[in-house]
């Protein structure tokens, strides 16, 4: 099986080379015959990589430790789930599943548009081949999935126990499909810059994979700060981690190019500036990459240190000078009118919103990277960590929770004062109204209320958007409220999934704003019967439990039984003002296999706040627990807010009424074309 | 029919005063929470387990609790939180604060991103203004009067605004 594996990759590394070739040199010559045999080529490289896939998985159930990726990254009792996440382990594994998801969307992309965009395509399919190609490169000579040992082990070394979480098992799917999923719009940018075909095509197909790659991407962060809170116990879910800012620095600059796309569609402006950041967000995702597999920058989540750092650099510096270098060449073309009918309209807040997003995915990415700036300069290793990224980006954030609600009451084009101030009034009064309810509830602390209160406005602005919107359509057509409400958000689903993704991003920040300003903790060395508190909870421990203890597997139910640890936990009664409320047992797993230990946070959860319980040690001599308790206000927000987004996501990719017809009137239009 | 403006009714001007009154006010009538000097020292270093990239004050490894020991009894012994920072640096180098000083080249760790974008904003709000000219020049388009029709009812002005925004595809 593993030499299987390794022909597929081998195969499928001629097909996309094939696929560069047939269909850069289709396109010049305008030969259809080439243009497909390079469409069948992609399909048949997906089977292949889709085969190899299936290859290295065979290899990881069936415990075959002669092959040194097994070995490395599995044992024998490894629960199931985490025996097919063993496949994104390892560097080799993670490359190849990386590979599949790219050949997925190409064999998607091309099968959308088999007849459609034919213009594009050729191109399109070379852009993609060619992304695949450097990444067959890498499986098949630099980091090879299948390599065999000469000695097999009588067993594996196993997975790392932190990745044994169920989050860990989707995390790194949902980023790398949200990364690269960032390679189809840039496959159509490329195409309609070598092509000259610079009209709105080239967005408006690529659209929904640009929502679907930014809505993956930010499900798969928020489910590694899900990981990161209930897996690593230190209480926090982010911690501007090398790795945890280069999935964020694309998402920003996406996030920017979903807002600034819409000037495009309405002015016809902003061109050059929509396709840089496209090109801006694929060069990230793959900078990311970089910084993960290199070793360049010190991070827990990087992969072992190998050689494929240089190999990604000089890929990504080949990409840039392209993508850079084709968007100079077509520059003359890309001339827009650049008329705006007011400084005050919502262009302007959308360019503003753009400034600030780019902005703050260059704040970012300059404090990540600024280590290797400073011991390049001064020969001076410096740490640049979240004390630095809290006090630059807040003040970038307030601005943009500011536009957020400011842009919607805005009008295109021109808003008057008179109308700006009838709209404002009710967000604005509510920002006044949650400012001083805070500052009367005895909040102290200004970022929080100044977050809160922001917080509040949009949500305020959100919803009078909703409420305006259906009670005059309630008027003009009769209908009832809710029924109206329905026809209005049917109508135009990316306008209210939006919004809807604007009132998710408010929950998130209201819950990172309760979790950080407001977080308590308390360490304490308790003996049987002795009590500690913090905030209104007052923990006693009771006594010390251990696998195969019912009651302590029963509590850490989110993992799945293992048989190759062993956990030791201390339970404690937990009271909340005096009146019990649930017993925790926070302790630690010992894992035979590579002697290791992984702390098993519990946690009781409320919409008001979580108690989060760690074991940091028992001394069985004295019979003492060491533990720390802390009280993080308000973190649940950030997950329901993350639902609500994907909720938001999820409406506004859906094809509305108008999608359909502006469809239907391009195929015709390109029919007539080719007619012609 | 234009609605005239009530005294009490809150006008551009009146908003913008009472928001720069709470903003100016606010942080001079409210304080924050403050950390301990306990607390401020282990959020100034990180923890060199390895294992993480944490502060000490959120790390919970054995490390980070043998460096919070040391920072108390140096605290103790009547050290000032900068001295017992620097007692830190001297032993394991300036890898091991958490963030860039502000000074000399660590500043412009600092100063950078805003730079970029105070001068990324000044180019922006310039460009705007001469995009804004070419629009009032080619003055082809009138500004949307329906929406701005003083005589028509709030209702119908937000539905038809919706609407066209709507059919433009937005």
């Amino acid at each position: 099986m593993p030499d299987f594996g390794t022909l597929c990759l081998l195969i499928a590394l001629a097909c996309t080379g094939w696929a560069v070739i047939a269909s850069y040199n289709g396109w010049r010559a305008r030969s259809g015959e080439l243009i497909l045999s390079a469409e069948r080529a992609v399909y048949a490289a997906w089977a292949l990589v889709a085969l190899a896939v299936l290859s290295l998985e065979y290899c990881i159930f069936q415990d075959r430790f002669d092959v040194e990726y097994v070995a490395s990254y599995s044992n024998r009792a490894l629960p199931r789930l985490y025996k097919v996440a063993a496949l994104w382990a390892g560097q080799s594994g993670s490359i190849l599943f990386w590979l599949f998801i790219l050949l997925s969307y190409a064999a998607l992309v091309l099968l959308l548009n088999r007849r459609r965009n034919r213009l594009l395509m050729p191109i399109v399919t070379t852009t993609l081949s060619f992304v695949a190609t450097f990444f067959l490169l890498l499986v098949n000579f630099m980091t090879r999935p299948f390599v065999r040992l000469a000695v097999a082990p009588p067993d594996g070394g196993g997975m790392n126990p932190q990745l044994q979480n169920p989050f860990m098992a989707i995390h790194p799917p949902c980023l790398y499909a949200g990364y690269v999923g960032l390679t189809v719009p840039f496959a159509f940018a490329i195409a309609a810059l070598a092509t000259g075909s610079l009209n709105e095509t080239w967005f408006r197909t690529t659209r929904r994979f640009t929502i679907l790659s930014w809505f993956i991407l930010g499900t798969g962060i928020l489910l590694g700060g899900w990981w990161a809170y209930v897996e690593l116990g230190w209480g926090g879910y982010w911690a501007w981690d090398p790795v945890e800012n280069a999935s964020l620095i694309p998402w920003l600059t996406c996030t920017a190019f979903l807002h600034s796309v819409m000037i495009e569609e309405r002015k016809k402006m902003l061109r050059v500036w929509n396709l840089a950041l496209v090109i801006m967000s694929f060069e990230l995702a793959i900078l990311g990459t970089f910084i993960t597999r290199s070793g360049v920058i010190s991070s827990v989540h990087s992969f072992t240190k190998s050689d494929v750092g240089p190999v990604f650099a000089g890929f990504l510096g080949l990409s840039v000078l392209v993508s850079v270098g084709l968007l100079i060449y077509r520059l003359p073309d890309l001339k827009s009118e650049n008329r705006l009918d007011s400084f005050v309209s919502r262009e302007s807040t959308f360019l503003f919103n753009n400034l600030l997003l780019v902005g703050a995915a260059f704040a970012v990415l300059w404090g990540t990277l600024f280590p290797i700036l400073s011991e390049a300069v001064r020969g001076v290793k410096i740490t640049v960590g979240p004390p630095f990224f809290n006090e630059i980006m807040v003040p970038i954030a307030f601005g943009l929770i500011t536009l957020a609600g400011i842009c919607p009451i805005i009008a295109w084009r021109r808003a008057t004062p008179r109308k700006l101030l009838e709209r404002i009034q009710v967000p604005f009064w509510s920002l006044l109204g949650g400012a001083l309810a805070l500052i009367l509830g005895g909040v102290r602390d200004v970022y929080a209320i100044v977050s809160f209160s922001l917080c509040v406005f949009v949500i305020a602005t959100t919803v009078m958007e909703f409420y305006w919107g259906a009670r005059a359509r309630q008027k003009a057509t009769g209908e009832r409220a809710l029924a109206a409400l329905r026809s209005l958000v049917d109508r135009n689903k990316r306008r209210y999934g939006g919004f809807i993704v604007h009132m998710g991003v408010m929950l998130i920040i209201i819950g990172i704003t309760g979790s950080s300003a407001f977080k308590q903790d308390r360490t304490a060395s308790l003996k049987r019967g002795e009590s500690f508190s913090v905030g209104p909870y007052t923990m006693r421990f009771e006594d010390m439990v251990s696998s195969p203890d019912p009651g302590a597997a029963a509590h850490h139910g989110d993992e799945t039984p293992n048989q190759n640890s062993e956990f030791q936990g201390a339970r404690l009664a937990v009271f909340r003002g005096g009146r019990p409320a649930g017993m925790l047992v926070p302790g630690q797993n010992f894992y035979s296999a590579g002697q290791t230990t992984s702390t098993e946070v519990d946690i009781l959860h409320s919409l008001r706040e979580d108690l989060y319980l760690i074991l940091i040690g028992f001394d069985p001599r004295e019979g003492r627990a060491t533990l720390k308790a802390y009280l993080n206000p308000l973190i649940n927000w950030i997950w329901i807010g993350g639902a609500v987004v994907i909720a938001g996501a999820w409406l506004a990719m859906l094809p509305d009424l108008r999608d359909r017809k502006r469809e239907a009137e391009s195929r015709l239009r390109e029919a007539e074309r080719n007619a012609a | 029919m234009r609605r005239k403006e009530a005294p009490g009714r809150l006008t551009l001007t009146r908003a913008a005063r009472l928001a720069a009154a709470v903003l100016l006010a606010a942080p001079a009538l409210l304080f924050s929470a403050d950390l301990t000097p306990q607390q401020q020292i282990e959020s100034r270093l990180m923890c060199y387990c390895g294992c993480s990239d944490l502060t000490v004050r959120t790390c919970t490894c054995g490390t980070a609790d043998g460096i919070r020991e040391e920072i108390g009894s140096r605290l103790a012994r009547g050290e000032s939180p900068d001295q017992v920072v620097a007692a830190f640096i001297a032993r394991y180098g300036a890898q091991i604060r958490s963030a860039p000083t502000k000074r000399g080249f660590d500043l412009l760790a600092w100063s950078t991103p805003y730079v970029a974008l105070f001068a990324a904003g000044a180019a922006l709000v310039l460009l705007v203004r001469r995009w804004g000219r070419g629009g009032r020049r080619a003055g082809a388009e009138p500004p949307p009067a329906a929406a701005e029709a003083p005589t028509s009812p709030a209702d119908r002005e937000i539905m038809k605004r919706i609407e066209r925004e709507i059919r433009e595809g937005r």
